[in-house]
C-alpha cells in the first residue's frame, strides 16, 4: 500500500475528528497536490453535511408512527380481540338460555346501534340467529343502564330448573 | 455499599428486537437515533431542503416495513442509508429524471469572512451536485465513507457488494468529484 492509498484510509476518520494527522501524515499531504486535493473533498464533505437542515424528528416519528399503525397488525390489540371474542360467547350463551323460557315477556324496543368502531371477528356470534343476536345486544346494553345483570328481574323470575339451566350453560 | 445502578444504552439490535414483538417506543427510539443523520445523507445526496423531511419518513417507513431484511452484517444506519438512497432515486424517478438542486440564499452559511464564506460555500453546493451525478454506488459508497466513517467491510455488507468493489467505487468517486469540482 502506498503513502497516498493509507493518507487516503485514514481521510474520513481525520475529517470526522476520530483520529489526527501524525506529523508524517501532515508532510505527506503538505507535499503531495493529489493527496490534498482528496482531502479537500473528504473535508467538504464533512461540512456539506452540517450545513444540511435539521430534520424535524417529532413529526418524522408522528407520521411513521401513523403510517406503520394503518399497516402493521397490533398484537397489543389481538389479545384484546380474543378476550373480547370469548366474553361475547359467553354472554351470547346467557342470553339464549335465558330468553328461551316460556316466560318471555314483551320484546322491548331494539337499542340504538352503538357508534361504529373497529370490526373484530367474532366467529362465536356466526351461529345466531337474529332474534338471538338482538337478544344479546339487549343483555349487553343493560350494565350500562346501571344494573347488574345478575340482578335483573328475568333472572330473579326464573323457575328453579331454568336456573339449573343457566348454570349447567356456565359451566360447560 | 452496592454500586449504583448502571443505565445501558440499548443497542440497534435490541431496539429493534423489541419493536418486533410490539414495543412502539422502541421504534421511536430508532427513529431519534437515525433520523438526523438520514436527513444529512440525503441532503448531501442532492436532495430538495424541503423533501427531506418526507424523504426520511418514506425510508423508515420502507425500513420499518421490512425490519427483518436488516441481518446486522451491517450497521442498522448504514442499512438505513441505503434504504433512503433508494427512495431518493425514487422520487428522482417520479419527477422523470429531472434532478432539482438549487443553491438557495439559506443555504449559504453565515460567517464572519464573505470571500473566505463564498467560496467555501461554492464547493459545497459544487460538491454536493457533483455528488447527485455520481453512479449510485459511488454516490452512497463516498458519503458512507466520508459522513459516517464507515469501512469498507460494512459498506459492502449494507449495500451488497464486496469490500474491494467499495473501494474501487470510493477511488471512482474521488477521482470524478475531483474533476467536478475544480
Amino acid at each position: 500500500m502506498t503513502d497516498c492509498e493509507r493518507l487516503s484510509d485514514r481521510m474520513p476518520e481525520v475529517a470526522l475528528l476520530r483520529s489526527a494527522w501524525t506529523a508524517e501524515e501532515a508532510a505527506h499531504l503538505e507535499a503531495c497536490a493529489e493527496c490534498r486535493a482528496e482531502w479537500e473533498l473528504v473535508a467538504a464533505a464533512r461540512r456539506l453535511e452540517e450545513r444540511a437542515p435539521a430534520v424535524d424528528v417529532a413529526a418524522v416519528a408522528e407520521g411513521l408512527r401513523r403510517r406503520l399503525a394503518e399497516k402493521r397488525p397490533a398484537r397489543g390489540r389481538t389479545r384484546w380481540a380474543w378476550a373480547a371474542a370469548g366474553s361475547a360467547a359467553a354472554a351470547a350463551a346467557i342470553a339464549v338460555a335465558v330468553t328461551s323460557g316460556p316466560d318471555d315477556g314483551p320484546a322491548t324496543a331494539p337499542p340504538a346501534v352503538a357508534e361504529a368502531g373497529p370490526l373484530v371477528p367474532l366467529p362465536e356470534l356466526e351461529g345466531l340467529e337474529t332474534a338471538q343476536l338482538d337478544t344479546l345486544l339487549r343483555t349487553l346494553d343493560e350494565p350500562f343502564a346501571g344494573t347488574s345483570t345478575l340482578e335483573s328481574s328475568t333472572l330473579g323470575d326464573a323457575a328453579d330448573a331454568e336456573l339449573e339451566l343457566i348454570l349447567t350453560t356456565w359451566e360447560g | 455499599m452496592s454500586a449504583s445502578p448502571v443505565l445501558e444504552t440499548p443497542s440497534d439490535h435490541e431496539l429493534a428486537a423489541a419493536y418486533r414483538i410490539g414495543d412502539e417506543g422502541a421504534a421511536a427510539e430508532l427513529v431519534r437515533r437515525h433520523a438526523p443523520a438520514m436527513g444529512r445523507f440525503l441532503y448531501s445526496s442532492g436532495a430538495l431542503p424541503d423533501e427531506i423531511d418526507d424523504l426520511v419518513q418514506e425510508a423508515l417507513y420502507r425500513a420499518f416495513r421490512r425490519l427483518d431484511g436488516w441481518r446486522g452484517e451491517a450497521s442498522f444506519r448504514s442499512w438505513l442509508f441505503a434504504i433512503a438512497s433508494n427512495v431518493l432515486r425514487d422520487e428522482y424517478r417520479r419527477r422523470k429524471g429531472r434532478r432539482v438542486l438549487s443553491l438557495e440564499d439559506r443555504d449559504l452559511p453565515d460567517r464572519s469572512d464573505p470571500d473566505a464564506d463564498l467560496a467555501a460555500a461554492e464547493t459545497e453546493e459544487g460538491l454536493r451536485r457533483g455528488i447527485a451525478t455520481l453512479p449510485r454506488l459511488q454516490r452512497e459508497v463516498f458519503l458512507l465513507r466520508t459522513q459516517e466513517g464507515a469501512g469498507y467491510a460494512e459498506i459492502a455488507a449494507a449495500l451488497g457488494t464486496t469490500p474491494g468493489a467499495a473501494r474501487v467505487h470510493y477511488h471512482h468517486a474521488v477521482k470524478r468529484l475531483k474533476e467536478l469540482v475544480r
